[in-house]
């Protein structure tokens, strides 16, 4: 017998993979995971999801930022 | 002020200062991404930043070390924003955002037959990232910022409530939409492209039927 159903596996799935979700509500959900090839498809997707979204977030600031932080910075301790 | 005391300001500002440029400009590459994600523009998000920077470092010596710098960051950040920005860009004002109807709340997964999930999750995987930037960019400003608090930065519930003061059930019900909104521009563009996902037509007709 799987901890849980599909459709209260799916409604926190989402807190389950975020660390959200209390241990004693985890284990259930962990079981029907293990259970549920569908269920686990669904997570893949959000993992994916995350994923993607990170790799479109990636990226440096323009040094010349960094340099201007740098100098207003010692703008500001000069004026101190 | 006698000279002595001016030495000791000075070396304690100094301090100061070393602090701030060793614990808080580490920052700086993630704080530029959110603020892009923010603004959509590489000039305001500069400019955001430095002033993120300049607070920062006004507050600093109020700042308690040993707590969470980067949270507390994050939150100038996005006061900053609040304050400056919002009201000089076009887009409406999104406090209304969580009375809009509860189309996408459903959960993405029910735009996708279960037989082309793992389809979706690789057409995902291959979906260019100037893609993605653009499904982002097109969610709305409060949409955004959550889902890239929790996704890029790690932030929890707690924590990106404390940033963007407001409770934590917007917090998550502003995730959730978000990320079902992603899905499926994601998933659209995959049908577009012909790869792999065969679901049934997005939500058009859901929304419709509403």
């Amino acid at each position: 017998m799987s901890g849980c159903d599909c459709e209260h596996a799916r409604a926190n799935l989402e807190e389950l993979i975020r660390g959200e979700l209390r241990e004693t509500d985890c284990g259930p959900i962990r079981e029907h995971l293990e259970s549920c090839s569908e269920c686990r498809d669904e997570q893949q997707v959000f993992e994916k999801l995350t994923a993607a979204v990170r790799r479109a977030c990636e990226g440096p600031a323009p040094t010349s930022l960094r340099e201007a932080v740098l100098g207003s910075l010692r703008e500001l301790h000069a004026e101190g | 002020m006698s000279r002595s005391q001016t030495r000791e300001t000075r070396e304690a500002r100094s301090e100061l200062e070393a602090r701030f440029t060793r614990d808080a400009l580490p920052y700086l590459d993630q704080l530029y991404g959110a603020a892009m994600k923010m603004t959509r523009n590489p000039q305001d998000a500069q400019d955001l930043v430095q002033e993120t920077f300049a607070k920062a470092f006004a507050a600093f010596s109020s700042f308690t070390e040993g707590t969470n710098l980067k949270a507390w960051l994050y939150r100038i950040l996005t006061n900053s924003y609040i304050n400056t920005y919002r009201k000089r860009q076009r887009e409406p004002y999104l406090g209304a955002v969580d009375e809009l109807e509860d189309w996408q709340l459903g959960g993405a997964e029910s735009t996708t037959a279960a037989s082309s999930r793992s389809a979706e999750a690789e057409a995902i995987d291959r979906t260019p990232a100037t893609v993605v930037t653009e499904a982002l960019n097109a969610l709305s400003e409060d949409f955004r910022m959550v889902v890239y608090l929790a996704d890029v930065e790690g932030f929890s519930y707690q924590e990106i409530a404390d940033i963007i003061e407001r409770p934590i059930g917007t917090v998550m019900s502003r995730l959730h939409r978000g990320r079902a909104k992603l899905r499926q521009t994601l998933g659209e563009y995959a049908k577009e492209q012909g790869f792999g996902v065969e679901g049934e037509p997005a939500r058009e007709s859901e929304r419709k039927a509403k």
